[in-house]
């Protein structure tokens, strides 16, 4: 994919927007699309090989948690690609903790035990919580591994067990890509929460997302949102109300279209991006529709 | 015209009574001990325990100063949940079973005093010039957890509110934060549940105006057991009372950050 897969939209519809209302959520998308597995349903098609969207330097991550810093922001999270790919990862995540609560999004793949050991001790001595969001589509090896690859299952479960020796509570994310494999079993929260008390993981977080179709998913075809869709509908509800996302391309109004042009509200200053975001993407449906948030809850 | 606001020496403050009428009883009587001026809460009367219609009179007859939660907003306004926004089906159906039972079991009236209440309220206490909400200043159903919520955060709020001093409630945890700037943020705990702690007192607060805020978190027990059976009797989950007689949480665990989330049990 790239940024000139947008739709085109015609010179004569007008595309609705939703009100920015206050910094309350900062993603920085430390490695952009640098990923070091190629999930089929990756939102933004990230890759080990030329990412599209290239990672974010230290400097430019400082700046823009300092900027947040100074508007109230209530959370920040990381994420890419893989964020543990990049060499600074773990002392920015402590100098983001020192401003507010603090999610890295990873696929787990690359948290050994030296890696659970440092995430464990930053945890400790921050200020506020430390959230690991380990991403996993499936309680069943096969399942799992044929959308996120071999061997993503068994290093990703042991990233979980790693980090929950030593007193981390990672949040396990699923989307729903493997839902209609499971025919009518119990439920997903259900599954994956067995799942994980049966793996020695007490106090088991779940959440789960739904599938959008973009990245490496085929386009819905849905038409994007129109004004009328949106009629009695609360906009101040969508995560691009509250939330900016920090690229090397610029600041973005949500981090399911980070990096697309017409998500693009500034390419400098984090505080130039406080205005009105368009919903011109089909995935704005998705958002309308399911109330879904890339938030920890 | 400025706003006349109240103006108070030593004030009480709860949140949550989550249908607990015993603890509210306890806590009530207590604070009528501490020489407090004025009792306050900041919302959510109803969900989680038995007999929704007598935390009513309570509060009516204890002349209590009250601001509408979220929980109160939905009954009001006939919502068919509680407003907390769980996504975890297992939060949802618990929630949905206090919600029910509290709903049908509420009065008109009792549901007609809730739509007349504030959703903040500004006093000044002492030197200090105080807001009260239930979730935050700007969403009523807002988590301000201690591990979650930055003091930077609570700059720009109190920034905005023009005060000096922010209550909260709605997460069922209290905490004091006293920033550099000697301003405070306090969230007021609950009375309707124990905090997660292994404990089964549930916790107000108090708060005295001097040059330095003084903020005191009041443990109160109550008779928790007398609670529990009333929960058992009632037909309410298994899982409610024993938190009641445990202290630990059971349900509604998801929006805990990892910090709360690892001091609990569940």
């Amino acid at each position: 994919m790239s940024p000139q897969s947008l739709p085109l939209l015609g010179a004569e519809r007008t595309v609705p927007t939703a009100p920015f209302l206050g910094l309350s959520t900062l993603w920085i998308q430390i490695t952009g699309t640098w990923c070091n597995l190629e999930c089929h349903h990756c939102i933004n098609a990230s890759g080990p090989r030329a990412p599209w969207l290239r990672p974010l330097d230290g400097t430019t991550v400082r700046r823009a948690l300092a900027e947040a810093e100074t508007v109230g922001v209530k959370e920040i999270y990381f994420t890419g690609g893989e964020p543990f790919l990049h060499g600074e990862i773990l002392p920015l995540l402590e100098r983001a903790l020192e401003i507010a609560p603090t999610t890295v999004l990873t696929n787990g793949t690359l948290i050994g035990p030296e890696e659970a050991d440092a995430l464990a001790a930053m945890a400790a001595r921050a200020s506020y919580s430390l959230e690991i969001r380990v991403s996993l589509d499936d309680t069943d090896r096969a399942l799992n591994d044929r959308v996120r690859g071999e061997g993503a299952w068994t290093k990703a479960v042991e990233a979980v067990r790693l980090m929950r020796a030593r007193g981390l509570l990672p949040i396990v994310t699923a989307t729903e890509i493997t839902r209609d494999e499971h025919g009518a079993g119990p439920g997903m929260y259900e599954r994956f929460r067995d799942f994980l008390h049966a793996q020695g993981v007490d106090r088991p977080r779940v959440k789960i997302m739904p599938v959008f179709a973009l990245g490496r998913q085929p386009a819905s075809g849905e038409p994007p949102l129109a004004e009328e869709d949106l009629e009695g509908f609360d906009r101040s509800v969508l995560q691009c109300a509250d939330a900016r996302v920090v690229t090397s391309t610029g600041v973005y109004a949500c981090p399911i279209l980070a990096g697309l042009d017409g998500a693009r509200l500034s390419t400098g200053r984090l505080t130039e991006s406080f205005v009105a975001a368009p919903l011109y993407h089909p995935a704005c449906v998705t958002c309308r529709r399911t109330g879904m948030t890339c938030r920890n809850s | 015209m400025p706003e006349q606001l109240g103006e108070y020496r030593r004030i009480a403050v709860f949140g949550g009574v989550y249908n607990n009428w015993l603890a509210l009883e306890a806590t009530l009587a207590d604070a009528r001990r501490r020489d407090v001026e004025a009792v306050f809460c900041l919302g959510d009367m109803g969900g989680f325990g038995p007999h929704p219609d007598r935390v009513f009179p309570l509060l009516w007859q204890g002349g209590v100063l009250a601001l509408q939660g979220n929980y109160d907003e939905s009954l009001v306004s006939g919502r068919t949940d509680c407003g907390c926004g769980y996504t975890d089906p297992r939060d949802n159906h618990y929630a949905a079973i206090s919600y029910r039972y509290t709903f049908d079991r509420t009065a008109t009236d009792a549901k007609k005093w809730l739509g007349t209440l504030p959703r903040h309220r500004r006093l000044k206490l002492g030197p200090h010039r105080v807001l009260m909400c239930h979730g935050s200043p700007r969403v009523i159903n807002e988590f301000l957890w201690e591990s979650a919520t930055p003091s930077g955060l609570l700059r720009h709020l109190m920034d905005r509110a023009e005060a000096d001093v922010m209550l909260c409630t709605h997460t069922g945890i209290k905490w004091h934060r006293a920033l550099p700037d000697a301003r405070h943020a306090v969230n007021v705990g609950v009375i309707g549940r124990p905090e997660n702690d292994g404990r089964s007192n549930v916790w107000y607060t108090v708060l005295t105006a001097g040059p330095e805020l003084a903020v005191e978190f009041v443990p109160v027990a109550y008779d928790h057991e007398a609670l529990a059976r009333e929960m058992e009797r009632e037909g309410l989950p298994a899982e409610f009372a024993e938190t009641i007689r445990s202290g630990w949480w059971t349900t509604c665990l998801e929006n805990l950050p990892a910090r709360e989330r690892a001091r609990g049990k569940y």
